[in-house]
């Protein structure tokens, strides 16, 4: 498990574990990003990405991305 | 006559207020990032003899409120009992959209859907099947375009039908697992003996909230002595679960009801991925972001220029034949050199107001503002704002006031206030009279750039104090930034043109009243006592000008500049109208300032400074007490603004000097 903000362009993730405050579980859950949801990393910035999930794009900042924690799904495209 | 009371509800940026607009036929602000609308609006339609009152509310991802924006948007929902429901779904992302669905069709009122962007949906390869999206949310789906007012009609038709058929059982669309049932079966048998606490709520529907940790409901029903059973005995961690629980089957029934009515050819390589490989790069984002606005400034000041003298022409042309006329010395006097010197000279800048907007509105409407957005992020959380004040940041170039009012999508405290504080430094339309005068008598070819530095520093300024107020005030950091990207759309010319109209026109009424009636004040000043040259050191103005004149000798502002800054309280605008009244005579304004010994571009430099930064307008200081409820923070609002323009004008004077030597 590893937080977000690590991983490469391209890369297709699972999300294992949302820390931090309630906030930011919350809100992404709002967003129909929770637990076990995949998500696609389009674009990485120093600490901040965009990633793809259910169609959209969302950009998590610096902090945000660091706090959801993932684990990588080899082989997807 | 029958009234209906609608609501329109949805997603954030899924077109809620363009629908509104077009079917109330009024003109409310819309962008294309998320949160535009902080507030209710509302307005009429009228189809035969039955009247739509219509409102139009926040965009709001669930009903769990988190953001002063959002509750908004769930209060008028919960509270408000209208007698029909239209969600506004994005059918460019209509799984996310029908996640908020299976919370509203829970409230149990008549509801339609109405499938926005279809034809953006289909030119990405979506193709959505209504009739059997209809069946499965059990809803009627209405297809519309509302940028091209297509199936405006039938949806007013249908909402017309369908809040006739008031009160009708739904099946369903949620399935919840039955861990979950049990808790609220438990939960409504004991609250549906107390309806009169449930504001309207159906007692199933107010279990469901209850469980989900509806804090207003559940207060108000402790207070009425009812013991709500499963929430009131479960562990912190239990009640997490159970929301996870309830969110998880949700967007199980969201998915279910996408599979079956869209059909996607998906994995196409979408143009707003490849713009946002470019536009948000990690580190060509910010450059492309300052050449963007560079760009819009040079465009700005020499777009406009012909057009802005060729209107100071035709108010000289006025002024003469004024002359001619014969009338009474003083009402000449008040003609000429106050209501042209003033209000003309302000309405001489009309056209950079113009062009200025019609850019924002370009890019806006885009998509590219969000972006800007999320690459000022990694800049600014180091900054102490957060993300997401970047946009009521922004939007203060245009006006501090909605931008102060934008900060409600804020959900911290710490943020708001931070942002608030900001944001008068944000160079507002009102101030860029100032600059292209001044700028243009004594830059010249460089005028587009001074002015771009210019709200360069105020943009530098507004972060410095936010860092400072970060670290002294409140010490702990941002909260974290999350933000919907919404796909890059190529604006028509059609709607930008109309939002510079609208916000122009804004700038013209202002013009017209709030600165024709400062121009007023400043001209009597200028004239009495009578008998005294008109806008001389003896006049009232003078007098004021002369006595706090050595509070800016540091900054070497002749007594009629600081007369306009004291002025320029009431509007910003108000400083070149008072420039133009007091520096009033035979020749244009610009001629005057330029042939004035004791002004230089250091000089003047200086004065833009001051000019940018000193103080908001009375308007701004009412909107941040009315956000911010304290005096304190209003106060220290005021005094900050004044304290940094002070020493930000003496140290660019200083420089300048130095520099330029003039």
């Amino acid at each position: 498990m590893v937080p977000l903000s690590l991983m490469k362009e391209g890369d297709h993730v699972r999300v294992e574990q949302i820390s931090g405050s309630g906030y930011l579980a919350s809100t992404l859950s709002q967003l129909g990003i929770s637990v076990g949801e995949e998500l696609m990393i389009i674009q990485k910035g120093n600490e901040s990405v965009i990633i793809r999930a259910r169609g959209s794009r969302y950009a998590l900042g610096t902090g945000a991305a660091s706090m959801v924690l993932v684990t990588y799904i080899p082989g997807a495209a | 006559m029958t009234e209906i009371r609608v609501l329109l509800a949805g997603n954030p940026n899924v077109g809620k207020t363009t629908l509104f607009n077009t079917l109330c036929g009024v003109y409310q602000h819309t962008g294309n990032y998320p949160g535009v609308t902080v507030d209710i609006k509302e307005g009429t339609r009228k189809s035969g003899t039955v009247t739509l009152r219509i409102s139009d509310l926040p965009g709001t991802y669930s009903l769990s409120a988190f953001t002063p924006d959002e509750q908004v948007a769930r209060d008028a929902l919960l509270t408000s009992n209208p007698d029909i429901i239209v969600q506004i779904v994005d059918a460019t992302n209509i799984e996310r959209n029908l996640f908020l669905t299976t919370q509203l069709t829970e409230i149990g009122l008549p509801m339609i859907i109405a499938l926005n962007m279809v034809d953006l949906a289909q030119e990405s390869g979506i193709t959505i099947d209504a009739a059997c999206l209809s069946k499965n949310v059990g809803l009627p789906v209405v297809k519309i375009v509302a940028s091209k007012r297509t199936g405006v009609d039938e949806l007013v038709q249908t909402i017309i039908n369908e809040a006739g058929k008031a009160g009708e059982k739904r099946t369903p669309l949620v399935h919840y697992p039955s861990s979950i049932t049990a808790h609220l079966d438990a939960i409504t048998k004991v609250i549906q003996n107390h309806r009169e606490h449930l504001t309207n709520l159906t007692p199933e529907y107010a279990s469901i909230r209850l469980l989900e940790g509806d804090q207003p409901l559940s207060d108000r029903l402790h207070k009425a002595g009812v013991t709500i059973p499963v929430v009131d005995t479960c562990e912190p961690a239990e009640v997490d679960a159970h929301i996870q629980d309830i969110m998880l089957a949700r967007y199980k029934a969201a998915e279910k009801v996408t599979s079956c009515a869209v059909c996607c050819s998906m994995c196409r390589v979408m143009p707003t991925d490849l713009l946002d490989q470019v536009l948000t790069h990690r580190w060509f984002g910010i450059p492309i972001f300052l050449s963007f606005m560079w760009f819009a400034f040079q465009l700005t000041f020499s777009a406009s220029a012909p057009l802005a003298s060729g209107l100071e022409i035709l108010f000289g042309g006025i002024t003469e034949s004024l002359g001619t006329l014969g009338l009474d010395p003083t009402m000449t006097s008040f003609l000429s050199d106050g209501v042209i010197g003033g209000v003309g000279t302000v309405f001489s800048f009309v056209p950079s107001i113009f062009i200025l907007f019609l850019l924002l509105s370009l890019l806006e409407d885009s998509g590219y503002l969000a972006r800007a957005a999320f690459v000022m992020d990694r800049l600014m959380h180091s900054l102490g704002l957060h993300g997401r004040s970047f946009i009521p940041l922004l939007i203060g170039f245009g006006c501090n006031v909605p931008a102060i009012m934008a900060t409600r999508t804020l959900q911290s405290r710490a943020d708001r206030i931070i942002t608030i504080i900001s944001i008068p430094f944000m160079s507002c339309a009102a101030r860029l009279p100032v600059y292209v005068l001044l700028a243009g008598i004594f830059f010249e070819a460089q005028a587009g750039t001074v002015i771009f530095f210019l709200y360069i520093l105020g943009i530098l300024t507004a972060i410095g104090t936010a860092l400072l107020f970060r670290r002294l005030v409140f010490h702990d950091d941002p909260s974290p930034f999350i933000m919907e990207l919404p796909p890059y759309r190529s604006p028509t010319l059609h709607a930008a043109a109309l939002h510079m109209w609208h916000r122009g026109k804004e700038y013209l009424q202002r013009a017209g009243i709030v600165i024709f009636g400062g121009v007023i004040v400043v001209w009597t000043l200028a004239t009495l006592p009578f008998g005294v040259e008109y806008g001389s050191a003896e006049s009232l103005a003078g007098t004021l000008g002369h006595l706090a004149e050595p509070i800016f000798a540091p900054l070497g502002f002749t007594w009629q500049l600081v007369v306009g800054l004291i002025f320029g309280f009431i509007a910003k605008e108000v400083v070149v109208g008072s420039l133009g009244t007091l520096y009033g005579g035979e020749d244009s304004l610009t001629t005057t300032l330029a042939g004035d010994p004791a002004l230089g571009p250091a000089t003047a430099l200086a004065y833009m400074v001051f000019v940018l930064l000193y103080l908001p307008c009375v308007a701004t200081l009412g909107v941040i007490k009315q956000e911010m409820g304290s005096w304190k923070w209003t106060g220290i609002a005021l005094g900050w603004g004044i304290l940094v323009a002070f020493v930000l004008a003496w140290i660019t004077r200083i420089v300048a000097l130095l520099v330029i030597g003039a």
